[in-house]
């Protein structure tokens, strides 16, 4: 079971979206994290053959996705970032027919779609129609549709933008229970839903990876270390602009930073263990910071 | 696969309310094609536009059914004579109602075949001899002569004109046609209305994944490039076929069974003796309903190729309307175009006049008359464009960029 990119590249206009990236997954979960337009969609997109790559390959075990055309789908299970739907189809209906697209016989696929829906629990609204359901409910049919052929590749692309953290812990936990015996890749710009369920993380920025590996190999490739500090309130302005600040905690007169440097920003600093999200804010900078502002 | 590719369309509220409005529409033209029958009583009473009015006037009509020879004509004519030398202003409704109107279709064969190649006047009835209605049909004969050489521009297009002219039986055999005659305006007005919908309700088949951004769930499943997409065509054309028949089944029945089917077999020739279509009433409206299909399957074929090109269905839902609505407008501000523009899809649904008019192409030796010239190109037009339709769809994000 290898999927492998060789010199992937993907033109738009003058812009690579995809730009040069090689690399090979196998069994386990991939979290690919990036900021938005970082390129993770339409890398996904060339890999469940929605779009060509401008140049490079992707090979399933040694072929060529173009090559292995409707042979490698069948083992191909996706959640697009816009996860759009038949609007006056049921739950179950709207199943049914990704079954029967995805090649699925009819009896086989009442089996699985009951099952999928119960492990979801979608089961008691699979009559309701697609329009009347809540973002999480949607998220929850994308999901199991992705699973409807049991694939031995799972794409999710931002599977749990938009919902609300209980439904996106729900969610996780879900993806989780999910990836066993098969290769699962999960974009996401929100480091909490990876951090603990990816076995392998691969940050991308401008269209290229440039950091694969364990998210403790990559937190301990920060050079920077993390302080936390009291600080004056009215000193907060001069922190941000001199350090990289991964969060701000303001109290009555002073406020709680936690800070991203090479040195000790204050007297007062303590040294405090690296996570995930430092990394993030370290290696994507601001705009990191913005996502992880918004999101979390 | 198709289970659901069809409830997809029929499941959305707004195909739904078109399909209402459009089997509304057909209870609606039947009420129309009803109530427009003509019909006076021996007593002279008028019972225009009742319920029973189209059996009665039929029932009345009927006293000259079986063969229309030379004597039973002979004696229609003379009774109009004399009524006109008699009323010469107006016929009273009780004269009318007792005599004339059942055998109007009759006199209005007369004065047909008198006048080949020029408007219709009362007049010619009046002039008749008994020695010209006596040779009638000879007159009939020497007149499709005349007329297969005036129209036949080629040996080859007069042989066919005369060819199809030796079909036509003579005498002619008459049966009262009213529920027939009325219904050809209806069926096509009709049809036209359905073509549009259809173009409509399959529009949406090929727009549906990116109106709803489904696309990308479509494209990454096993059939979706392939299976899933020859499914969406066969949805299209059942669709059209489902609604065009039920539809028109629908207008049909209705107004059949309210007005009779009397005059089925009766020759088209008995209201336009010229026509190069020898056929009987029953195969005409037949052929008006199947012209109208073919301009259904042709809407929704263009329509499927349009969407599956531009992804949206607002350009294509306005192609029928164009073919079908506004191109006859065109024709008629262009006539130096016509012999382009009487091969336009238009004329599937223009049946009543292009039955009447003889209008030949010519290719090589073969000749062809217009009806089924386009009935063919279209046929071939709707089931040609469908492999495009499945091409255009299926690559989709496959070109290099």
């Amino acid at each position: 079971m290898e999927l492998k990119l060789e010199n992937l590249s993907k033109q738009f206009g003058d812009v690579y979206a995809v730009d040069q990236v090689t690399y090979s997954m196998k069994k386990g979960v991939y979290g690919l994290l990036g900021i938005n337009g970082a390129g993770k969609t339409t890398l996904m997109r060339m890999l469940c053959t929605i779009t060509r790559p401008t140049h490079g390959t992707i090979t399933w075990n040694g072929k060529e996705l173009s090559a292995l055309g409707a042979g490698y789908r069948q083992i191909l299970g996706y959640l697009p970032q816009d996860f759009g739907y038949y609007p006056d189809l049921s739950i179950y209906d709207y199943m049914m027919y990704i079954a029967s697209i995805k090649g699925i016989r009819p009896v086989a696929a009442k089996k699985r779609t009951a099952s999928l829906l119960e492990q979801v629990s979608l089961s008691k609204y699979k009559k309701r129609k697609m329009k009347n359901l809540s973002g999480g409910m949607l998220r929850r049919v994308g999901i199991a549709q992705a699973m409807l052929n049991d694939p031995k590749i799972l794409i999710l692309d931002e599977p749990t933008a938009g919902l609300d953290p209980n439904e996106r812990i729900r969610f996780r936990n879900l993806i989780s229970e999910l990836s066993d015996d098969r290769l699962v890749l999960l974009s996401t710009h929100i480091v909490s839903d990876i951090e603990f369920i990816a076995n392998e993380i691969i940050l991308m920025k401008e269209g290229k990876f440039f950091f694969t590996g364990t998210s403790e190999e990559l937190i301990s490739s920060m050079e920077e270390s993390v302080w936390n500090c009291t600080v004056p309130k009215n000193e907060v302005e001069h922190y941000l602009k001199k350090y990289l600040v991964a969060n701000v905690k303001t109290m009555s007169q002073s406020a709680e930073l936690r800070i991203l440097s090479g040195y000790s920003p204050s007297e007062n600093a303590i040294r405090d263990e690296a996570s995930l999200e430092d990394a993030f804010l370290l290696y994507f900078g601001e705009k990191g910071a913005d996502n992880i502002d918004a999101e979390i | 696969m198709l289970k659901y590719e069809l409830k997809k369309i029929f499941s959305k509220k707004f195909n739904q309310v078109v399909l209402a409005a459009a089997v509304l529409l057909a209870v609606v033209f039947s009420i129309f094609a009803i109530q427009s029958i003509l019909y006076t009583d021996t007593q002279g009473i008028s019972h225009d536009g009742k319920l029973t009015a189209a059996r009665r006037l039929a029932s009345d009509q009927n006293k000259w059914k079986g063969a229309l020879t030379t004597e039973k004509i002979a004696a229609v004519v003379k009774s109009r004579k004399e009524l006109g030398a008699k009323y010469p202003d107006d016929i009273p409704d009780t004269v009318y109602g007792k005599t004339v109107q059942s055998y109007n279709d009759i006199t209005h064969f007369v004065i047909q075949i008198m006048t080949p190649d020029s408007d219709w006047d009362e007049n010619t009835l009046y002039q008749l001899t008994d020695e010209q209605t006596g040779e009638l049909y000879n007159i009939y004969k020497d007149n499709m002569l005349k007329m297969s050489i005036d129209y036949g521009k080629t040996p080859e297009q007069q042989k066919l004109l005369m060819k199809e002219y030796e079909k036509i039986q003579m005498p002619v055999t008459y049966e009262s046609v009213v529920s027939w005659d009325t219904m050809i305006l209806y069926a096509e007005t009709y049809e036209m209305v359905l073509a549009i919908v259809i173009g409509f309700l399959t529009a949406g088949i090929f727009a549906e994944e990116f109106r709803n951004r489904a696309e990308s769930v479509f494209y990454s499943t096993k059939y979706g490039r392939s299976k899933a997409t020859k499914n969406k065509i066969l949805a299209g054309v059942l669709t059209t076929t489902i609604v065009y028949w039920t539809g028109t089944g629908i207008l049909t029945l209705i107004s059949f069974a309210v007005m009779g089917t009397s005059g089925m077999h009766t020759p088209y020739q008995l209201m336009f003796p010229y026509s190069i279509y020898p056929m009987t009433f029953g195969q005409y409206y037949l052929l008006i309903l199947i012209c109208g299909y073919i301009a259904s399957l042709l809407t929704a074929s263009a329509a499927m190729l349009t969407t599956a090109k531009m992804h949206t269905p607002y350009v294509a839902v306005c192609l029928p309307f164009f073919m079908l609505c506004v191109l006859p407008f065109i024709a008629r501000a262009l006539p130096s175009f016509s012999a382009f523009f009487n091969l336009m899809p238009c004329v599937l649904t223009n049946i009543l006049n292009c039955a009447r008019t003889p209008i030949l192409y010519q290719i090589g030796n073969t000749v062809f008359r217009q009806i089924p010239l386009a009935m063919l190109i279209y046929t071939a037009a709707s089931i040609l464009l469908l492999p495009f339709v499945y091409r255009c769809y299926r690559q989709y994000g496959l070109k290099k960029e």
